[in-house]
């Protein structure tokens, strides 16, 4: 016998969509809590759990004005860590869906795109972990155009459009590209050994940014971008142009990618340009790509020594 | 332990593995294998001179391979019998040993394996638990952080007779922790891992904290916890002493541990949930009170001693609530945690109860069991008439009471059947019966009840536990339901044979209910799945002969639901008063040729007056059967 489903209340209306089934099984363990790297560094209030018991209280205002509904970006890290197996993300795109339906909008400021720049070649659909892109005709003047669209609702801003649009059309205030080379020295004397490109959510812990932070101006220089995704093979190239000896990406581990796959788009990319730099084989440079793990705390400072030492060995060597 | 050795009609038999049982209560039959410990018992005298000249170390397993022991070793120091053993898996022949041991003369090398057979009365099963292995959760870094141990290995560190002479160290740099961490439910309470929770570990935690607080109150000790669970006497105020001592509780489960690699101490990551707020705390030495999950070879003994598991591998017990140290198989019980994760107060109440159930069992000459018991009729069974049993009725029995030996019929064990009459239903030559049960006896009532305008009549078959409890109970609470009900009480759903059911039909009955016990309340273990899957197949074949849905309904009735009986039983008459008698009459008529196609057994079934000569003649073959026996 087949039991109709009676939707009564929020949570049921959650419940009834696709993904948002296992709602009820969570015992607030807090282990998304703390998995989740985003109420250390971006947002105090935003709390997986209380999205869920506030769903499961039928609260349902209060879900849809929560930052937990609006800034999870599926990163899944919480799935995997769930003792009681729920696929919280999809729990919260589900309160998510029923917000935009209700008329809620996102408050996140999402990429822009410049519609005189936009040539509607699609790179950007392509490359967008969460579909936020699309493709769409304007009637100008009699004339269809074909441009690029972004729905605020879906965009996390990870800038990975940003880093792969080919003619500079998508900004992301930040991170656009004269934000980032503004960030790499171009003075003469001012150049440091090593410019690292450090993703915001590779590095768990405060104390690894500090370490980070305490080499000297002269040897690292550190450009923080919101994800590996948004790597532009130009800002290499132009570091090492300018008298950069290593430039050292640093990323989340395969399959932890705050923005689902921003980090294997940046491999892509590194790939090639390692392919390209080998060709070229131009002496005493280097690019490194690094995927730091949750659970390796410090391994960013052998990383660093390590190229340096390999900078200073490969120039005495010469 | 010493104790029990030491009382003369106590047998310890240590380093033996139970190979075989067979037979039954107060009969088994139990081959037993003494391993060789290449030292003779009589001899050995416990001093201990031959591991102290042996030259080998292998890892200690007792003490969780945090010490080492040597080739020739005893398991622990209160072993009971002190007799040692000679591992010769490490061993290199180097016969120090023997010249250590001297005139005793107690090291035998050629020693092998004994197997001997013993008779024994009734079985206690006490074989305890084993631990979940933290290293597959890599968020712990159990295996990875030096730091980072199980609660069991605190313990071997925190015990004087242990391998640090109960001196709790760091295993990276043998320094004192100052602060400590204790992680609860790692494993349990997951569905990765263990569903279910170990029910002693909260103490367990708490205990060993209060234990380390005692021994150096300087020490920070923090408890990270999902629910503290205290359940019984005092244990609530022991959680309150040791709050009251200083000891941090946190409630949260840790997603990560982290270690800082130069001084080797460990951040634990969590979710303080009281707060709302993500906390990072930094730890010297972190214990993991992992999962009880079931001993390795739980399964195997369970197959060797015929006992079924429960979900999630435990040993299953005869009632949970009821007769929880009693196996299904009588004569065999449980004692402690191999029944399922207890605590040492629960333990030992249920090993007393194991103990005193088996002493029952030794001091009686006679054991008395149910007379409602199934019976072969030896000249019908496949094996006589084809030359080769179906084994139906032993794949039906939940007991194991059904042996096929060979090509020779099938056999019941009766003091192992529990009468369910599982095997009576599914026996397709209808070669077994059961006594009080018998197929005539059944008949005959179904008959009576159907003689007089069957069309009208619901027909219930009830199972003695619970529906039969439902409809009593639908009577006492005088809950209205339909006159035309006419009950039928078999002893399990697993009884319900179909040809009972196409025999209702055949005679024209109205309706027919088919209902039992809810599927995990079964008296029986299994019985009720046996009767599901009968019903199913009745249902679809019913279907096909598209009769009215309604008139074959199945349905799962507890003692307590007098209301859903009652509700049921209105249901099924309303279902009737829909339709028109010429309707109804016609649909008898449609079916009663497709029923009596299928009643096989039917004509070897005798009627009324010859019923009882059937049984009384069975009755007397047995006990025939019995004296000669």
């Amino acid at each position: 016998m087949s039991h109709p489903i009676m939707i009564r209340t929020f949570a049921d209306e959650v419940k009834g969509i696709p993904g948002g089934e296992h709602l009820e099984l969570c015992y607030s363990c807090g282990t998304c809590v703390s998995k989740c790297m985003i109420q250390q560094k971006v947002e105090p209030d935003y709390n997986p759990r209380r999205l869920l018991r506030l769903a499961m209280m039928d609260m349902k205002e209060e879900a849809f004005e929560s930052p937990t509904t609006w800034m999870c970006s599926e990163c899944d890290l919480c799935y995997q860590a769930c003792p009681q197996e729920i696929h919280i993300s999809q729990v919260i795109a589900a309160v998510k869906q029923l917000a935009v339906d209700a008329g809620y909008t996102s408050p996140l400021t999402p990429v822009s795109v410049d519609e005189d720049l936009c040539s509607g070649c699609g790179i950007c659909v392509m490359v967008c972990p969460y579909e936020a892109p699309s493709l769409f005709d304007k009637d100008l003047n009699g004339e269809l155009d074909r441009l690029s669209q972004v729905d605020a609702n879906k965009c996390m801003r990870c800038g990975t459009c940003v880093g792969a649009c080919p003619l500079g059309a998508i900004a992301r205030e930040g991170i656009s590209n004269t934000d980032i080379q503004l960030q790499i020295p171009s003075e003469a004397m001012s150049i440091p050994d090593i410019i690292t490109f450090v993703c915001d959510w590779s590095l768990r812990e405060d104390a690894d940014i500090q370490i980070l932070e305490r080499y000297p101006a002269h040897q690292v220089n550190v450009v923080h971008i919101p994800c590996t995704g948004r790597i532009d093979p130009q800002h290499a190239l132009m570091a090492l142009d300018s008298g950069v000896k290593g430039v050292l990406v640093c990323g989340c581990k395969p399959g932890e990618c705050h923005f689902k796959r921003g980090n294997h788009v940046a491999s892509c990319k590194l790939g090639l340009l390692d392919t390209m730099l080998k060709q070229i084989q131009p002496p005493h440079k280097e690019i490194r790509f690094v995927q730091i793990g949750t659970q390796e705390r410090g391994r960013i400072r052998h990383e660093i020594d390590g190229m340096l030492t390999a900078l200073t060995d490969n120039k005495e060597a010469k | 332990m010493v104790d029990a050795a030491r009382q003369p009609r106590i047998d310890v038999r240590a380093y033996t593995e139970v190979e075989k049982v067979e037979g039954f209560v107060g009969n088994f039959k139990v081959t037993l294998r003494e391993k060789a410990k290449h030292v003779l018992a009589d001899r050995c005298n416990g001093c201990g001179d031959c591991a102290k000249v042996c030259p080998i170390e292998v890892p200690n397993h007792y003490e969780l391979n945090l010490a080492p022991r040597k080739a020739a070793y005893v398991p622990m120091s209160q072993s009971v019998p002190l007799i040692y053993s000679i591992d010769l898996d490490a061993c290199i022949h180097c016969y120090k040993c023997v010249e250590a041991c001297g005139p005793l003369e107690a090291i035998d090398f050629s020693q092998e394996d004994k197997v001997v057979e013993e008779d024994i009365g009734a079985i206690v099963v006490a074989t305890g638990f084993s631990h979940f292995d933290p290293t597959v959760m890599e968020e712990y870094g159990y295996g990875r952080f030096p730091n980072v141990i199980t609660s069991m290995e605190m313990e071997r560190l925190n015990n004087s007779a242990g391998p640090t002479m109960g001196n709790l160290i760091r295993p990276s740099d043998r320094k004192n922790p100052q602060r400590i961490a204790f992680i609860n439910c790692v494993g349990s309470r997951d569905k990765r891992y263990i569903q279910a929770c170990s029910n002693f570990c909260c103490m367990y935690s708490i205990k060993n904290a209060v234990l380390l607080k005692q021994m150096d109150p300087s020490v920070d000790i923090t408890i990270y916890y999902m629910d503290i669970r205290t359940p019984s006497k005092g244990y609530e105020e022991f959680y309150d002493r040791a709050r009251e001592m200083g000891i941090h509780f946190i409630q949260g489960r840790p997603s990560l541990i982290t270690e800082d690699e130069e001084t080797h101490n460990l951040f634990i990551h969590s979710e303080d949930i009281t707060l709302g707020r993500v906390i990072e705390n930094e730890y010297d030495m972190i214990m993991l009170n992992q999962a009880a999950i079931p001993q390795p070879d739980q399964n195997h003994m369970s197959s060797v001693l015929n006992v079924a598991q429960s979900p999630g591998g435990w040993f299953m017990e005869y009632h949970p609530k009821l007769r929880p140290m009693d196996s299904p198989t009588d004569g065999i019980f449980f004692a402690g945690a191999c029944q399922g994760p207890k605590d040492i107060p629960s333990s030992v109440a249920q090993g007393s109860a194991a103990a005193s159930r088996a002493s029952r069992i030794l001091l009686s000459e006679k054991w008395e069991i149910e007379p409602i018991v199934a019976v072969v009729w030896p000249e019908r069974c496949t094996a006589t008439t084809k030359g080769r049993a179906c084994g139906l009725c032993v794949k039906a029995c939940p007991y194991g009471a059904v042996v096929i030996e060979g090509d020779k019929p099938a056999e019941i064990i009766t003091a192992k059947c529990h009468g369910c009459g599982g095997c009576v239903a599914e026996c397709p030559d209808d070669a077994i019966t059961q006594l009080h049960y018998t197929d005539a006896q059944i008949l005959a009532q179904m008959r009576a009840v159907l003689a007089d305008k069957p069309e009208e009549k619901i027909l219930a078959f009830r199972c003695h536990w619970c529906s039969y409890g439902g409809a009593d109970l639908a009577g006492t609470s005088h809950f209205e339901y339909t006159a035309n009900e006419r009950g039928l009480r078999v002893m399990c759903s697993a009884r319900m044979d179909s040809d009972f059911i196409y025999e209702a039909y055949r005679l024209g009955a109205g309706a027919v209910l088919y209902s039992g016990c809810h599927p995990q309340d079964c008296h029986y273990i299994t019985g009720q799945i046996i009767g599901a899957k009968r019903a199913d197949r009745l249902k679809k074949i019913f279907d096909r002969m598209e009769m009215t849905e309604g008139r074959f309904r199945v349905e799962w009735i507890s003692a307590a639901e007098g209301d859903k009986y009652a509700r049921v039983l209105n249901e099924m008459q309303g279902v009737l008063d829909n339709m028109s008698p010429e309707q109804l009459q016609d649909e008898i008529s449609r079916l009663k040729p497709d029923m009596e196609k299928r009643l096989r057994r039917l004509p070897g079934v005798p009627d009324v007056p010859e019923a009882m000569v059937y049984s009384d003649a069975l009755v007397k073959a047995i006990l025939q059967a019995k004296e000669t026996a």
